[in-house]
């Protein structure tokens, strides 16, 4: 059969940089008299291309044997780096999946962006992140994923920093940048240190690397640990979580691509590093404690969240928290399927809230409420999504979990333990917004709710069909866990640990109480978890006070201390020539006497160091 | 009578002659000095020109022409001196500073 598609598949990324390149077109300084719609048509079209193809390619692998193009970048001196891609199953199903979500989001934002005029910016960042994500999944080689990284980084600071006029961007799409910036060069770190024991960076030959492998163990769990460094930023684990709460100042369509995807591209790089990361116990273990640390507290922070954003940011970095446990235990199937549920779940979460906080304004749960019946689709799609996140038979979370709860259960069967009581608390803060949100009687806000504009709606109610589909898609594509092999056991308590949060949180919030729920816990626990631990100000009394005042050291240095050098030669030289001149005094009889001070000096001079040979002993005196 | 008599005296006259152009306030009495220099130079000529060259007396004719030179000198310098006091009615060496501190 011939392989047109998938042997051309490098193009898919360069589909949405033409994209991306055309619509600055539209930017209001340069097409000025038509408005900057036609830049969001081209790019949706230009992903639909892209979809197609990726579709097509993915038909042409399935169950082929896997293929790698190889194109050189680089050749300088004994240094070869070559642009590694590799074509199988995982890597044409991500695109699909990067592909299909953002025809999704990008037609939701043309709904959500209608009142905007920055449409050209908006779509061109979109269709950059669209290539820089394909990039990523194609690219089979540690240096090139890293290229990726960092210019999803960029991305990321310029999508976040989209409404620059807000104050609050400016602040989250720094700390987006410089989070994400640090986790990446403790990646690029690894990345050389590792090319001098492999030689390669292709994912395939550092696999084979490690089979022969024999580092020092400290070698070996440093190298690791900087490695892991890059996804932990990316992922927005424990303790580098905060730029994606500030990140959902950015728009929703963005939000839910980069909620959904964006921040499993750190997961992606580091299901690939698995196998050098197995040489190292100890950043196995690191990664064990960083991904429960963060399960937990992660969804413990989504719960105490009155913002309807970022009661699901939190949430995203709870289920990267299990991707990193996956990793850890080996589990890469598991956590390639917990990635793909997730990507699903979560945008179409988003593209419900969106929907939300289009038509009612506030983002605060507290101040909404009694949509359900206005807003029956909105309603389903967010169910459909939660039911998808979490562990309820059969849709698509329920398998992904089930799948890494096995493993779990022959490894560390005590992380079996935290993966149950986090899908508790996702199931209760997934509830918990519902019954806010939709549930109850209407308030001041919510007063008048109508649905929104199709394009908002027909990208989610897609979505909602996908999500249905999830299960039978995972079992066309054989991507399901076997039946037999499973501990049914497993599956129940799952099962029984969404209920129990599903319930809890429908019990204490569909009735309308006197008391209110948040009133059960201490007021301290509260707030400490509604301000996220108060990482920021842990951030401010550490890391970023500690570099203030190195840097203010420095320049202080630096004016004081090395300039003063400088200037205090020339001071120097012009304080003598002010006082020098006084020499000159304008007495002829004073420059008399420094001509004969000057000639005895001489004369002395001349006497000590010659030996001036006149000897008066040899010259007659008393000729006459 | 030896030579080193002459040059000390020459000597001792050249640093009067010295002391009295530094400290001298009248002009003229700055010029006489200068004379008085140029005498124990004069002095130190002949001295040698004696001693140590009877036969050709270079030293002798020099100190013709440090005569002539310093008669010449005397003459412009008082020249000069009656051109500043013109100008400035005095001859007090300190008084001819120009210079601002």
């Amino acid at each position: 059969m011939e392989q047109i598609f998938s042997e051309s598949i490098w193009l898919v990324p360069c589909y949405a940089l033409i994209g991306a390149t055309l619509a600055l077109m539209w930017s209001p300084g340069i097409i000025k008299k038509t408005g900057s719609r036609p830049a969001g048509y081209l790019n949706i079209a230009m992903t639909c291309v892209a979809f197609v193809h990726s579709v097509f390619a993915l038909q042409e692998v399935w169950q082929q044997p896997v293929q790698e193009i190889r194109f050189p970048w680089l050749t300088a001196a004994g240094l070869y780096i070559s642009f590694d891609i590799k074509i199988s199953a995982v890597t044409v199903g991500a695109l699909v999946l990067i592909t299909g979500l953002n025809i999704l989001a990008q037609i939701y934002a043309i709904g959500y962006m209608e009142m905007d005029w920055g449409w050209a910016r908006f779509y061109a960042l979109m269709s950059f992140f669209e290539a820089g994500l394909c990039g990523l999944a194609l690219c089979n080689s540690l240096f090139f994923s890293y290229v990726f990284l960092e210019l999803l980084t960029l991305a990321t600071y310029l999508i976040v920093g989209f409404w620059f006029a807000q104050p609050l961007v400016v602040t989250g799409a720094r700390d987006a940048f410089w989070t994400k910036r640090v986790g990446d060069l403790l990646l690029l770190i690894g990345i050389i240190a590792l090319w001098s024991f492999t030689g390669t960076w292709n994912y395939d030959e550092l696999a084979q690397w490690t089979e022969v492998a024999n580092l020092k163990p400290i070698t070996a769990n440093l190298l690791c640990l900087a490695l892991i460094a890059g996804p932990l930023a990316k992922c927005a684990q424990f303790p580098l979580q905060l730029w994606l709460d500030e990140a959902m100042e950015g728009p929703i369509p963005a939000s839910m691509l980069r909620n959904s995807i964006v921040v499993a591209t750190g997961a992606y790089v580091l299901i690939q590093l698995q196998p050098v990361l197995a040489q190292s116990d100890i950043s196995n273990l690191f990664m064990l404690v960083i991904g429960s640390a963060t399960a937990i507290g992660g969804s413990l922070i989504a719960i105490a969240q009155v913002d309807i954003k970022r009661t699901l940011s939190y949430s995203v970095s709870a289920y990267m928290g299990f991707v990193f446990i996956a990793v850890a235990i080996g589990a890469n199937d598991a956590a390639l399927l917990l990635i793909l549920t997730h990507a699903v779940a979560m945008t179409l979460l988003y593209m419900s809230t969106g929907t939300i906080v289009i038509s009612n304004i506030t983002q605060n749960i507290t101040l909404l409420g009694g949509v359900f019946s206005r807003r029956p689709l909105s309603g389903i799609a967010f169910l459909v999504g939660g039911a998808g996140l979490i562990a309820i038979p059969p849709f698509g979370g329920f398998w992904a979990l089930l799948d890494l709860g096995n493993y779990l259960l022959e490894v560390e069967p005590i992380l079996l333990g935290v993966m149950l009581v986090v899908d508790a608390l996702t199931a209760f803060n997934l509830m918990r917004t519902f019954c806010l949100v939709f549930a109850g009687k209407p308030k001041a806000m919510t007063k008048r709710s109508a649905e929104v504009l199709w394009a908002m709606v027909v990208p989610m109610m897609i979505l909602v069909g996908v999500s249905l589909h999830l299960p039978l898609i995972m079992q066309q594509f054989n991507l399901l866990p076997t039946w037999a092999k499973l501990d049914k056991s497993i599956a129940l308590l799952l099962l029984g640990s969404s209920l129990l949060g599903i319930s809890l949180a429908a019990i204490l919030y569909l009735k309308d109480r006197k008391t209110k729920p948040v009133e059960l816990v201490p007021t301290w626990i509260q707030q400490l978890l509604a301000n996220d631990l108060y990482i920021q100000d842990i951030y401010r009394l550490t890391i970023v006070g500690l570099v203030s005042i190195v840097s203010r050291i420095i320049s202080w240095c630096d004016r004081y201390i090395v300039d003063g050098v400088i200037n205090s030669i020339g001071f120097g030289t012009l304080f003598s020539g002010q006082t020098l001149r006084y020499s000159n005094s304008g007495q002829s009889q004073f420059y008399f006497l420094s001509i004969v001070l000057g000639t005895i000096l001489l004369g002395l001079m001349l006497a000590l160091t010659f030996d001036v040979g006149f000897d008066f002993s040899k010259i007659n005196f008393n000729t006459i | 009578m030896q030579m080193e008599y002459f040059l000390l005296l020459a000597a001792a006259l050249f640093c009067i002659g010295i002391y009295g152009l530094i400290s001298s306030r009248n002009a003229v009495r700055v010029l006489m000095s200068i004379e008085l220099m140029l005498n124990a130079v004069n002095l130190n000529l002949m001295g040698f020109s004696n001693f140590l060259d009877p036969s050709a007396i270079k030293g002798q004719v020099f100190t013709v022409f440090v005569i002539t030179v310093a008669a010449a000198e005397a003459a412009v310098g008082l020249a000069i001196v009656l051109a500043i006091y013109r100008n400035r009615q005095t001859i007090d060496m300190e008084q001819f500073n120009l210079l601002k501190w």
